[in-house]
């Protein structure tokens, strides 16, 4: 028996008293017709049926550039003043929070990155379930039940189904305790499989590299380097570090941004000298870390299956072709 | 400190650039205090002492003799020269009709006092001179600009990245006007540091700020045959700012 159901006409009340625990934000659309992650002031803002967003909910926790460090002669390096404001981000699907919980094992298993375990902090996730759409494939990677999430919402035909997996959650749930009824849960779905998940699967615990497969050469013919892949994977965290002196000749800001490993100068390092001088060396080194993984993550699969990255690329590449060209070689 | 002593000056082109740093009106006292301005004839009195400069900052393409002659002095004189602009960097908006014969295009303007025009194809400053540092932009942008002048103070050139304008772009957020408009975007051939400014405002890159490093010139124009352009109108939207496509960047 499900404790928390909330009826379809009590929603907008729902989401209105959220603002209550931190600031709202959600799917909604842009002026131009673009879904995005964004700060909602009304209910009606909400677009709770998206398929998919832009960029992913790592840009709350890993902006796309931001001032990592301050100089100035008199105090050194100093860190940018806390300022986070307590974020409710709603609506995020199983993927997306799959690919939050492999960022937080990025930047704060070991060492935990300052800025990062700030925003996380004042981050509650209330997560939503999905339709599959044409490009994504969560259940390939097994990435369909939903995790880490602090409120997870399950829809029903009428209504909408809530659980707490954290004490965050369970606080904004006893809040607002007047807006649930009891229900029977429904049953919550596993994702249909494509005969690729074995190769996947298969592949991580061989470390399989692919090295013969035609697919380099033609992914690095095709290649614009637009970087569209990593800036809207919700698992890449690759930055690039720089810094930047004033006018005034004294004080200087150290910026992080999003780097793409399939720009030429992400290998590249002082001296001119490029570790992966090819895009075909690149595209290798992309699916090795993401489907392979590297030092503390190796064998783990950071790709969740959002599908943002064959959606996103000018020129279709999919790097699921390497699974499905071995799948069917095998069969032929 | 010594202050630097730096040159402005332009060639065959818009003073769009140099008008770039005028606008700067916020920092302009500071980068007055800053350095010590040799030549700049767009933005002060007095004449040229023709000493030595630490760097000079110059717009426009090569065009004519005097351009080439103005040119040659400035790098003789200075310790670091800096290509402001589209037009010194890659030949510009001067240079995009450089494949017909000039003295056709000289006739079409002038008509028959075309003989005394002595101009040649207007062409980007690395074909006749060693070239230290570039500022794209058709204008470039104040904050590159001010950032080069930033680091010029300890001596040094900044590093920008080397992505193009869709990295930008996609981290907007914007709709993209090549996948799903089907428009004759440059987006993913241009260098960045514009922040997207037109595909922002819902207008596809024209590529004013020249060839991204590595720039996949195959794939792109392959990619808009297949969405119905014609090579012509390929060709002629990537010629608008760079005339020379094939060659690789000279400076990356």
């Amino acid at each position: 028996m499900a404790r928390n159901f909330l009826q379809d006409e009590l929603l907008p009340a729902f989401v209105d008293n959220l603002a209550a625990f931190g600031e709202l934000h959600g799917p909604k659309l842009t002026d131009d017709g673009v879904t995005v992650f964004g700060r909602v002031v009304t209910h009606a803002e909400l677009r709770l049926d998206y398929r998919s967003t832009l960029l992913p909910p790592k840009k709350y926790l890993l902006p796309p550039r931001e001032t990592t460090l301050a100089y100035s002669p008199e105090s050194g390096y100093r860190q940018p003043a806390a300022t986070e404001k307590n974020i409710i981000l709603l609506g995020v699907h199983p993927c997306d929070l799959a690919g939050i919980a492999y960022l937080d094992r990025v930047f704060m298993y070991d060492a935990a990155d300052h800025l990062y375990s700030r925003r996380r902090e004042a981050l509650t996730l209330i997560g939503l379930s999905c339709e599959p759409d044409d490009f994504c494939f969560c259940g390939d990677v097994n990435a369909d039940l939903p995790v880490g999430f602090d409120i997870f919402i399950q829809r029903a035909d009428d209504g909408f189904c809530l659980d707490t997996g954290s004490d965050k959650g369970a606080a904004i749930i006893a809040g607002l305790s007047r807006l649930f009824m009891e229900r029977e849960r429904p049953p919550s779905r596993m994702r249909n499989c494509s005969p690729i998940k074995d190769a996947i699967q298969r592949a991580v615990k061989t470390q399989e590299t692919f090295e013969g497969s035609p697919l380099w050469d033609d992914f690095a013919a095709r290649c614009l380097s637009c970087g569209a892949c990593s800036l809207c994977c919700p698992t890449c965290y690759c930055f690039d570090v720089r810094e930047y002196g004033n006018l005034d000749g004294a004080t200087a800001e150290r910026i992080r941004e999003w780097d793409n490993c399939l720009f030429k100068a992400h290998g590249e390092v002082a001296g001119g000298h490029n570790f992966r001088k090819s895009r075909q060396e690149r595209f290798r080194y992309r699916f090795q870390h993401k489907y392979l993984g590297f030092g503390p993550t190796r064998g783990r699969t950071s790709c969740v299956g959002c599908g943002r990255c064959r959606e996103v690329c000018p020129v279709g590449i999919d790097m699921l072709e390497l699974f499905r060209l071995k799948v069917e070689g095998k069969a032929g | 400190m010594k202050k630097p002593v730096i040159a402005i000056a332009g060639l065959t082109a818009c003073s769009g650039c140099q008008l770039t740093l005028l606008n700067c009106e916020a920092e302009l006292p500071e980068v007055a205090e800053r350095f010590e301005f040799a030549w700049f004839p767009m933005g002060t009195t007095g004449g040229d002492d023709c000493a030595a400069i630490d760097v000079a900052i110059v717009e426009g393409a090569v065009s004519t003799p005097d351009d080439l002659e103005t040119l040659l002095r400035l790098r003789s004189r200075s310790r670091l020269l800096v290509a402001f602009g589209t037009c010194a960097l890659w030949g510009g908006i001067a240079a995009m009709k450089n494949h017909e014969p000039r003295t056709a295009l000289t006739e079409a303007v002038y008509g028959e006092m075309a003989v005394n025009i002595r101009t040649f194809n207007p062409a980007p400053f690395h074909q006749f001179i060693k070239v230290d540092f570039a500022i794209p932009g058709c204008p470039p942008e104040k904050h590159e600009l001010l950032t080069t002048l930033a680091s010029l103070l300890k001596g040094t050139f900044p590093v920008f990245p080397q992505y193009p304008v869709c990295t930008e772009c996609r981290n907007r957020e914007n709709r993209c006007l090549l996948i799903e408009d089907n428009e004759i975007c440059l987006g993913p051939l241009i260098q960045a540091g514009c922040n997207a400014r037109c595909p922002a405002v819902g207008i596809k890159c024209e590529g004013c700020r020249g060839p991204v490093t590595e720039a996949n010139v195959a794939a792109e124009t392959e990619l808009l045959l297949r969405k119905g352009f014609t090579r012509e109108e390929i060709e002629s939207r990537m010629r608008r700012f760079c005339p020379e496509w094939d060659l690789s960047s000279p400076l990356l």
